[in-house]
């Protein structure tokens, strides 16, 4: 059923490299990169397929059954350029390009030691001939990572500092996924990416499990009134369930609803609220209205200020 | 049912293609990451190996009954039986993006292109073993290896570094680097030179390793990449990514004789018995087969990103620990 679509996928990239990325290589001298590019332009690619997928499935959501309505959707743009710089692999890229070198440090140490890092499937043998297995664990794994992240940033200060901007937004939609101040969004990448070579995740699935984790922090911050039902909510995480994490009540350390993905994170943890019923207003009450209606760079610059201030131990709220 | 019965005595004659019995090449796919066994005449896939993260090169042992495949980002190597294709071994080995026996049969060299390193093993056929003589760290990027044929000296290119390392294998030790090139990558052994393909730049570099210098260039085409020999004396062939093309190389002169456009990105090749080549296609996730009589090629799906590969002849398993060690295709 996929494989018109593969071909497809595969043609353009195959295409898109030939006559764009390998050339630009070869006429920068950057050759010995040529394989690395060919990996990750994928991240490229499939940031444009993540937008127009995202799009497709989110937005007839919003108008069909939206919690709120708004005349003026200006502050909403914001978050759209959030996510194109976000999405279309720049600050992936930059990511990458850190991490790489990083990881070759120490696996020059390690390799030296003679001691060999391994993956999940050398400690779980059974998992070698088991890819969708050892994938599915993979997920599981990164998304409990992403939870602890997710609260850490509700409860140091630095940290709510710059992830207050995401909680800003009075307005929210499935683009407000994006909307990060990118100091937060390197170090989100540093701790993914790490968790990731960590615990040995294929430099071929990353992109993948990234593609799925982000198609459904997008969903879950669609402005839709919709719950996945008694079951489904403990399963997935829905838009209502994430609202709640969104809502006024809920900014800073009084935060609820921190997963990502699965809520059984929340339910372990006893940080979850299942209240089906309630959709509440999004924002922070103590949100300056720069980092409410301020535009991009306003933002940045903002949240920069609240950080320094944070980390030298000033009131940052 | 009926029809399973019917096929017993085909299958007690041999009749059906096993994967002992008929040709079959073995694609090593880089990004998907696994290793194919592919029927050359339906191009059916017969087997596929699952591989933990990213191989990228093969080399066949000594007595040629095994094939060695690195697993560069899984830091594993599989021993996998040449007949069959059965897994017979997996080791924790850091690194092996490339790997390669001397023609002594006694050493394994493997370069570790992320790690920067060039391992130097110990290899003893009858328990598949492999032990860690030294570990070198010659310069950036180590890539591809070629030995002098008395087995006392390995050449590698580093493309980080634009040089080729000699190392002297009895001593261990790194003798010297010579600047050749942007990102020197396949590399041979050749009539007392070695041949090297510049794959920042479009020519191979003509070096002569006794008086450590680097004699000439030839034009073969953008993104100049690995030469191939041919078995039995026949035109040396080179690979071009850029440029997306093999060129046949005169195996005295060096002169080009022949250019041949392949589509896709050509990478690694290897050889049938009727003297066709089978190609690696790398960005279009295809092998290749080209005629170099008639410049036909042809092409089947693989997985993503297909690197190493080995046509496996029938011929092989039968002359097996009877004929000498010939190159090793890759």
């Amino acid at each position: 059923m996929f494989d018109p679509l593969i071909r497809l996928y595969d043609q353009f990239t195959s295409w898109l490299f030939q006559t764009v990325v390998q050339p630009a290589l070869y006429a920068a001298g950057m050759m010995e990169w040529a394989d690395d590019a060919f990996s990750w332009m994928d991240f490229f690619v499939f940031g444009i397929v993540q937008v127009v997928v995202v799009y497709a499935v989110c937005r007839p959501l919003e108008a069909w059954r939206p919690v709120e309505r708004w005349d003026d959707r200006r502050v909403v743009w914001t978050d759209v350029v959030y996510t194109m710089l976000a999405r279309l692999g720049l600050l992936p890229l930059m990511a990458f390009v850190i991490l790489s070198g990083v990881q070759a440090q120490i696996a020059g140490w390690i390799a030296d030691s003679g001691w060999v890092a391994p993956t999940l499937e050398t400690l779980i043998p059974a998992l070698e001939t088991r890819p969708l297995i050892a994938f599915a664990l993979y997920i599981l794994i990164l998304d409990f990572g992403e939870y602890w992240r997710h609260r850490l940033q509700h409860t140091i200060p630095w940290w709510w500092a710059l992830h207050s901007i995401h909680h800003a937004q009075e307005k929210m939609t499935f683009w407000t996924d994006d909307r990060n101040h990118v100091i937060d969004d390197m170090i989100a990448a540093l701790w993914f990416g790490g968790l990731a070579l960590l615990i040995g995740v294929p430099p071929g699935q990353f992109p993948l499990i990234v593609i799925i984790l982000r198609v459904a922090e997008s969903l879950s911050h669609a402005n839709v009134r919709l719950s996945f039902g008694r079951f489904g909510e403990r399963l997935l995480v829905s838009p209502r369930f994430h609202r709640l994490h969104h809502g006024v009540l809920s900014a800073g350390e009084e935060g609820r609803n921190y997963a990502v993905l699965f809520p059984i994170w929340d339910m372990i943890f006893r940080t979850g609220d299942f209240r089906r019923d309630v959709f509440p207003r999004t924002g922070d009450p103590e949100a300056s209205a720069a980092l409410v209606t301020g535009g991009w760079w306003r933002q940045q610059v903002e949240g920069t200020r609240r950080f320094l201030h944070a980390l030298t131990r000033r009131e940052a709220r | 049912m009926r029809r399973f019965a019917l096929a017993l005595p085909l299958l007690a004659a041999g009749l059906f293609p096993g994967p002992g019995r008929a040709d079959v090449v073995f694609v090593i796919n880089s990004m998907d990451p696994g290793i194919q066994v592919v029927d050359p005449v339906s191009r059916a896939e017969l087997r596929q190996i699952p591989v933990l993260r990213e191989p990228h090169h093969l080399t066949l042992t000594p007595a040629k009954d095994l094939l060695l495949v690195g697993d560069s980002g899984g830091n594993e190597i599989l021993f996998l039986d040449a007949s069959t294709g059965e897994v017979r071994k997996r080791e924790r080995i850091s690194n092996p993006y490339n790997l390669e026996f001397s023609p002594d049969g006694k050493l394994l060299v493997v370069t570790g292109l992320r790690r920067d390193q060039v391992d130097i093993y110990s290899w003893d056929a009858a328990s598949m073993g492999l032990t860690l003589l030294t570990r070198l760290r010659p310069g950036d990027m180590p890539s591809h290896i070629a030995y002098r044929p008395d087995s006392k000296l390995v050449y590698v290119t580093l493309q980080g570094s634009r040089s080729i390392a000699a190392i002297d294998l009895e001593k261990r030790e790194i003798l010297w680097n010579l600047q050749v090139g942007r990102e020197p990558a396949g590399i041979i052994w050749h009539n007392g030179k070695l041949l090297v393909g510049i794959m920042g730049s479009d020519h191979v570099a003509v070096v002569d390793p006794e008086a450590r210098k680097l004699e000439r260039t030839i034009r073969v085409g953008r993104g100049a990449h690995a030469l191939f020999p041919t078995p039995g004396g026949g035109p040396i062939y080179v690979t071009s990514r850029v440029d997306s093309r093999i060129t046949a190389l005169d195996p005295v002169s060096l002169d080009v004789v022949r250019t041949y456009e392949v589509p896709g990105g050509p990478d690694c090749l290897s050889f049938d018995e009727q003297g066709r080549i089978w190609a690696t296609l790398r960005w279009n996730r295809q092998l290749g087969m080209l005629d170099p009589a008639t410049g036909e090629v042809t092409t089947s799906p693989v997985g993503r990103s297909p690197h190493g590969i080995f046509f496996r002849n029938r011929s092989l398993v039968q002359a097996r620990n009877e004929t000498p060690s010939a190159p090793v295709e890759r």
